[in-house]
């Protein structure tokens, strides 16, 4: 297993009070897997990120990469965030290139190997831009570019996608998927969005409302590229749909907005940024 | 009254009178910069000390230049050391302010992403927060130099044992030759007009372009 949680809890303190956000959180990442995390708003999939990243440290339990325990950031795990976290002051170049300088390669395997991600990414073009100079799913491709130049074992990604429009989503779909299947990179994407975890995932893991807990997981065994269209995934995404909003009812029911649910909602569809809008 | 402008700047006695207080504001204006953003530095990453300077910044904004003579006469006597200090201490305040300001609001998204991409302890602070603080520190720098060239004149005006433009004003104000004074204060306007719009305005549009930000 390359990514390993024990037992995962993570408790957060402000001004005294103490909020429960993850709960004795189990579960593994194989080698080369793409693995889904969906849940409601505020349930910790974004801990769930830091905690493997490094940036945050678990109250109790172990997070583990290559069989070593996690202490801190490092090369081997880089996260993609969704605002693209781009440096404005760097063109875009220069912006593959930091972690590479920051890691103390001489700049010309620097310059070669931003060269080669910024192909992967189809941005060769745009190299001696500044960020604000490109559209938002040319950033996130740019992110992307930036965090695998650093060759890392494990790529997070925390809502990458989130603030794209469905077309420029789709685009992004397939460009991720070609760069898994090339680079064999091992992915964990956190997303709002059911169709978007069965179109990407081997696996699909459900997060419980807070504090959150892996409800379920479920195995998409389904050949890629797959269609959303696709009838398979659709009675998948109905399962997923169907366990979240459980989930998503307790938030609604923890922050008392019961009223903004319409009753005859009963399974909202997979497109639907589900919790996004509580 | 451009015609006495012109003759003005082909009059020896003026252009060292004017090269006195340009050097004054140089000398001052460095000093500014390199205490004014240190401090800001320091101040911007000490959550204590930025409590603290929060609440006297306010205090200093809102002190004119001028008020600051008087002490520093107290402490460098009728010098031109007192002018200088005058300077350093009518715009360090703004500059230290929009330093710590800058450095503390860089987003935390970016040290974040930087983190994770191995930049940590100076590295993080050259390569990242520093220049994410650039746009507010150069816009300190430009009220800075404004601060500056007002408490230069107050100073100079006070204090008339120093040979500068403020001795000249004086001067020429107390032979009533009225046209001559306001030669001299287009003079001085022109100067902060000139800098103000051909380097500040300039860099800060520069800078705009190239961190993206509007205006
Ligand atoms: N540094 C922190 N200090 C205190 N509380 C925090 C901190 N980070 C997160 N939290 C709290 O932890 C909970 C989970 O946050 P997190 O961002 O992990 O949720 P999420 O599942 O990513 O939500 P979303 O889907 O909206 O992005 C939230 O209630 C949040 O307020
Ligand atoms: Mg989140």
């Amino acid at each position: 297993m390359l990514v390993e949680l024990e037992r995962v809890s993570k408790r957060f303190s402000h001004n005294g009070a103490s909020t429960e956000v993850l709960r004795e959180v189990s579960f593994s990442v194989e080698e080369g897997e793409f693995v889904c995390l969906v849940g409601p708003s505020g349930c910790g999939k974004s801990t769930l990120i830091s905690l493997i990243a490094g940036l945050e440290s678990p109250s109790a339990g172990r997070v583990t990469v290559a069989g070593r325990e996690v202490r801190g950031p490092g090369p081997d795990r880089v996260v993609v965030f969704q605002e693209s976290a781009l440096f404005p002051w760097l063109t875009v170049r220069k912006n593959v290139e930091f972690g590479l300088k920051m890691a103390g390669i001489s700049p010309a395997s620097r310059q070669r190997r931003a060269a080669e991600y910024l192909r992967l990414v189809h941005l060769s073009r745009f190299a001696d831009a500044y960020p604000h100079q490109l559209s938002g799913g040319m950033k996130q491709r740019v992110a992307i570019a930036r965090a695998l130049a650093m060759d890392p074992k494990i790529l997070l990604m925390d809502e990458p996608f989130g603030a794209l429009d469905a077309q420029t989503r789709r685009l992004l779909h397939e460009e991720l998927m070609g760069i898994w299947q090339k680079t064999g990179k091992t992915i964990l994407f956190v997303t709002h969005n059911v169709r978007e975890a069965t179109v990407l995932g081997d696996t699909v893991l459900v997060v419980s409302a807070r504090p959150g807990t892996i409800k379920k997981g479920f195995k998409i065994k389904l050949p890629r590229p797959r269609r959303e269209s696709d009838p398979h995934l659709i009675v998948i995404q109905q399962r997923i749909l169907l366990s979240l909003q459980e989930e998503i009812a307790k938030v609604v029911k923890d922050e008392g907005l019961e009223h903004l649910i319409p009753k005859t909602a009963a399974v909202a569809g997979a497109d639907r940024d589900l919790g996004s809008s509580l | 009254m451009l015609g006495l402008v012109g003759r003005r700047l082909t009059d020896a006695e003026f252009l060292s009178a004017l090269g006195g207080s340009l050097r004054r504001m140089v000398i001052g204006y460095g000093a500014v910069c390199a205490v004014g953003i240190g401090a800001g530095v320091v101040v911007g990453r000490t959550r204590w000390l930025n409590e603290l300077f929060g609440t006297v910044a306010v205090a200093i904004h809102a002190m004119p230049g001028a008020v600051w003579v008087p002490l520093a006469v107290f402490f460098f006597g009728l010098s031109e050391a007192a002018v200088i200090f005058t300077i350093f201490l009518g715009a360090a305040g703004i500059t230290m302010a929009n330093t710590s300001n800058g450095i503390r609001e860089v987003p935390p998204g970016l040290l974040r992403a930087a983190e994770t991409m191995g930049a940590r302890g100076p590295a993080l602070f050259w390569h990242v927060t520093l220049p994410a603080a650039v746009p507010r520190i150069v816009d300190g720098l430009r009220l800075a130099w404004a601060f500056g060239w007002r408490a230069l004149m107050a100073g100079e005006l006070l204090i008339p044992s120093i040979k500068g433009m403020g001795r000249l004003l004086n001067e020429v104000a107390r032979a009533r030759q009225l046209d001559q004074l306001i030669a001299f204060m287009i003079i001085i306007a022109v100067v902060g007009v000139v800098v103000d719009y051909g380097f500040f305005r300039r860099l800060e549009r520069g800078i705009a372009a190239r961190w993206g930000l509007a205006g």
